[in-house]
């Protein structure tokens, strides 16, 4: 039950835009530089430069939106193209590794969409290039905003083997949160959060980085998913609604 | 793909664990489980074999090697050891194959006299736990091996092929051929065909044909073993929308030694519970695959993963996964067994390594302080300034589709074929959702509905960045988002403070005001009135809002709004005027006057 009482209304701003706001505040503290890139991307940038190949089934026609009349451009699927634009970028101003960015972002999967899938929705992609970067510094890095993120419970974080060609090894990340405040579907539970890994040698060179001399870490979460979860948010397509009755709460 | 326990127990001296202790050793070792089913005294698990593992991990042997390294139990009775002797050669058949990148290997086995009937029930039952239909002893061999080592094979009545010169051929235009399935495929030459006396005889990889189908009356048959190239099989599976778990096998690059491997096992089966004699095979296999050498040092694997493991660690993995290796000063040069196609580069074995020794045993290890300061990206300084103004002004955030139906760009692809254009502009979005919320503003407690989106359109050829506001005494505007040219630091912006989500009703809702006089001094909130109304008013009402106040003669007038809303359905107009029949009744009864 609300009991409004009128005066000066601020408006509300939308709950994947005070994510957003929030993992930069949290990466920033870290060192980490928000970058971007196109929306409509290439295939060399979404797909080859990340050592996915032709053949690869995530290039077949139902995965991926293909534009009409342009040759080779998509929407893209991920922000992981982000990883060779910012070493491409870096490299051109003359800038050698370190390198720490995250890219928060719009990403598409051609999906029919219901209650739990939507073509468009919001990613972040994380990148720490160094001459020593390690798969340990990729679990204190995303233990730390993990934690940071749902403060004021108990989160655990692990590992577990995966593939996704453009980093080696690849792994997928469990998270629990334990406390009474904590949304049920999340509550205790191992739930899957992001896909991450050490980033593939031929990425690195894709990029014009040397990867005798230097590796990275990377990572991708979808922050829709991020949302429902700790909001207890029942229906991914409240995101692009425009509706208050769901923005409003947030 | 479905792995029984019972299956894979026939590659260990002892018996396996649980089903549930397999499904976390395979979770946090190799692949995810979808999930474990019984099956009568059985348990199926349903495992998901990442793409990198397709070539050798489809099968139960391909899991049983999974699961002996991870659970550091020796697999004694290896398929791929199998020593039966298939070096004869056949004298009747030939095989020509017409381009050998699109068939690195076929192998034509020739049994003579064999004796169609049922399978025995051991093979039913093993083929039933994965789901799969017995058909006969001869199919369900050539099934049960390739569930068992991952090598699809195909059976032919040597009769109705009626010629023994077997090819491998792209299909002609206007080729046809009826399936297994008994559906006519249309045939092009982008498909490779399987061809008796070139006429067609099977879809290579994909499936075989009606028409040279073992049934009872079959007593003479060609066994296939072949290797098809990954991308032609995946190419024309998907052309014919025909995936088999042949073609879900070959497509995924399968080592041309399995075949081997697969025929080895198949002929000894065949010639077990069908009969017959083997009168020969045909192996043509014009470049075999080579040996190929991975290394990886101690001091690279620890300097990837950030830890400290030692080389006794690093040659516990390879020995567990089965890998031959030779060590030297620390160097370990890895000789991937053939149907690892998937171990190409170091950080392939730094991976193995990690995988046995498991993730949780990688530390936490922090980042260094950042040598240089991040830079604050503009375009999003920029957006997080109009946020906080825009919302300062009351307007709230919406995000709305990219896709609309008129714009510049299109996508050629979209499943749901509606609003295949990128939007070359905001405000269409803008204004349906202010349309939409309008009707609900008493819901919201809004005095008028305000919104504002940041977001990409299409327009002019470019791809940029818009603000776009809308209210309902304002019409839709919208502008190139801009921001001061070299912010230096990201204003502290609140975050949201919502706890918890709290869905709300699809039924429309009603609204009622009730106006009374109270004493001067009665504070709107106290119990007496809004707390009253709330009680009152009964669970249907979802809100009550005072929206009016004014003073005369030492009294004040208390405006109250009343939302009445269910969950379970559209509410009538008399639920809505009993609830407010019980309100004036309270308010009446505590002395205060109705206006």
């Amino acid at each position: 039950m609300h009991i409004y009482m009128p005066g000066t209304q601020k408006g509300h701003i939308h709950p994947i835009s005070s994510l957003i706001r929030e993992a930069n505040r949290i990466f920033f503290g870290m060192g980490f530089t928000f970058a971007e890139g196109p929306i409509v991307e290439s295939e060399w940038y979404n797909f080859d430069a990340l050592n996915v190949p032709k053949n690869h089934p995530a290039r077949d026609m139902q995965d991926t939106f293909f534009m009409k009349d342009e040759p080779e451009m998509v929407l893209r699927t991920h922000n992981s193209g982000l990883q060779v634009r910012y070493m491409e970028e870096q490299i051109k101003k003359g800038i050698q590794p370190p390198y720490r960015m995250i890219a928060p972002g719009k990403v598409f999967r051609n999906e029919a969409t219901d209650m739990t899938h939507e073509a468009e929705f919001n990613y972040i992609e994380g990148m720490y290039i160094a001459e020593d970067a390690t798969l340990a510094q990729l679990k204190w890095t995303l233990e730390k905003f993990l934690k940071e993120l749902f403060k004021g419970f108990e989160v655990e974080i692990r590992f577990r083997p995966s593939f996704f060609p453009f980093v080696e090894p690849g792994i997928e990340v469990d998270m629990r949160v334990t406390g009474d405040r904590v949304p049920e579907k999340l509550r205790g539970k191992w739930v899957e959060m992001l896909g991450a890994g050490m980033i593939h040698p031929n990425v690195l060179k894709n990029g014009g980085i040397d990867p005798k001399k230097y590796q990275g870490f990377a990572f991708g979460m979808g922050l829709d998913r991020v949302a429902i979860l700790r909001w207890g948010i029942d229906d991914i397509r409240l995101m692009h609604s425009g509706d208050l009755r769901f923005i409003n709460q947030f | 793909m479905k792995v029984s326990r019972k299956w894979l127990n026939n590659f260990f001296d002892a018996e396996l664990p649980s089903a549930e202790a397999l499904a976390d050793a395979l979770t946090f070792h190799a692949f995810e489980i979808d999930g474990i089913d019984k099956h009568g005294d059985d348990d199926i698990l349903d495992v998901k074999v990442t793409p990198n593992r397709g070539h050798d991990c489809l099968s139960h042997r391909g899991i049983a090697r999974e699961l002996s390294a991870i659970l550091n139990i020796p697999l004694t009775k290896d398929p791929f050891a199998l020593d039966y002797d298939i070096s004869k050669k056949s004298a009747e058949v030939t095989v020509t194959i017409e381009d050998a990148k699109l068939c690195p290997r076929y192998m034509a086995a020739y049994i003579k006299g064999v004796k169609v009937g049922p399978s025995p029930q051991w093979l039913t039952e093993a083929l039933e736990a994965l789901g799969q239909r017995s058909i006969n002893n001869v199919v369900d061999a050539t099934n049960l091996v390739m569930f068992n080592v991952g090598q699809p094979l195909h059976a032919f009545d040597a009769k109705r092929l009626s010629s023994l010169s077997i090819g491998v051929r792209a299909a002609r235009p206007g080729e046809q051929l009826e399936g297994l399935d008994k559906k006519i495929y249309e045939l092009n030459p982008k498909l490779l065909v399987i061809t008796a006396k070139d006429r067609p005889a099977g879809i290579a990889g994909i499936k075989g044909g009606q028409a040279d189908r073992i049934d009872a009356d079959t007593h003479d048959i060609i066994i296939e073993s072949a290797n098809f190239d990954g991308v032609a099989i995946r190419r024309g599976s998907q052309m014919l929308k025909l995936r088999t778990d042949a073609s879900a096998r070959f497509e995924q690059v399968l080592s041309p030694e399995l075949a081997a491997v697969g025929m080895r096992q198949v002929a000894k089966l065949i010639l077990e519970i069908a009969g017959g004699t083997l009168e020969g095979v045909v192996d043509q296999y014009p470049k075999p695959q080579g040996k190929t050498y991975v290394a990886t040092t101690v001091e690279q694997v620890n300097k990837l993963l950030g830890t400290q493991l030692t080389a006794a660690d690093v040659a516990d993995a390879f020995v567990r996964l089965g890998l031959a290796y030779k060590e030297q000063d620390g160097v370990f040069e890895v000789q991937p067994p053939q149907e690892r196609l998937d171990l190409l580069i170091a950080e392939d074995l730094v991976e193995e390594v990690a995988r046995i020794v498991g993730y949780d045993t990688v530390p936490a290890t922090p980042l260094p302080a950042p040598q240089t300061a991040p830079e604050v990206n503009k375009n999003f300084y920029a957006a997080e300034k109009a946020r906080e103004d825009w919302t300062n002004k009351g307007y709230s955030e919406v995000l709305t589709s990219v896709f609309a139906s008129v714009g510049e760009r299109m996508v050629l692809n979209k499943v749901d074929g509606v609003r295949p254009y990128l939007r070359d502009s905001l405000l269409p979005g803008l204004t349906d959702a202010l349309a939409k919320n309008k009707p609900n503003k008493d819901l919201l407690g809004l005095t008028e509905v305000k919104l504002f989106e940041i977001g990409t359109v299409w327009k002019g050829g470019r791809e940029c960045l818009m603000l776009g506001t809308v209210s309902e005494k304002e019409k839709a505007t919208e502008m190139l988002l801009v921001g001061p040219e070299n912010p230096t630091q990201y204003d502290d912006l609140p975050l949201s403070a919502a706890e918890r989500y709290q869905s709300f009703s699809k039924y429309p809702y009603i609204v009622r005001d009730i106006a009374f006089w109270a004493p001067k001094s009665t504070e709107p909130a106290t119990e007496l009135t809004q707390e009253l109304l709330k009680k009152e008013a009964g669970p249907l009402c979802v809100k009550v809002s005072l929206f009016d106040t004014f003073e005369k003669e030492g009294r004040v007038s208390l405006a109250f709004r009343l939302i009445f809303q269910s969950f379970e359905k559209t509410l009538t107009e008399s639920e809505a005027n009993e609830a407010m029949q019980k309100v004036s009744i309270a308010l009446k009864s505590k002395g205060f006057e109705i206006r």
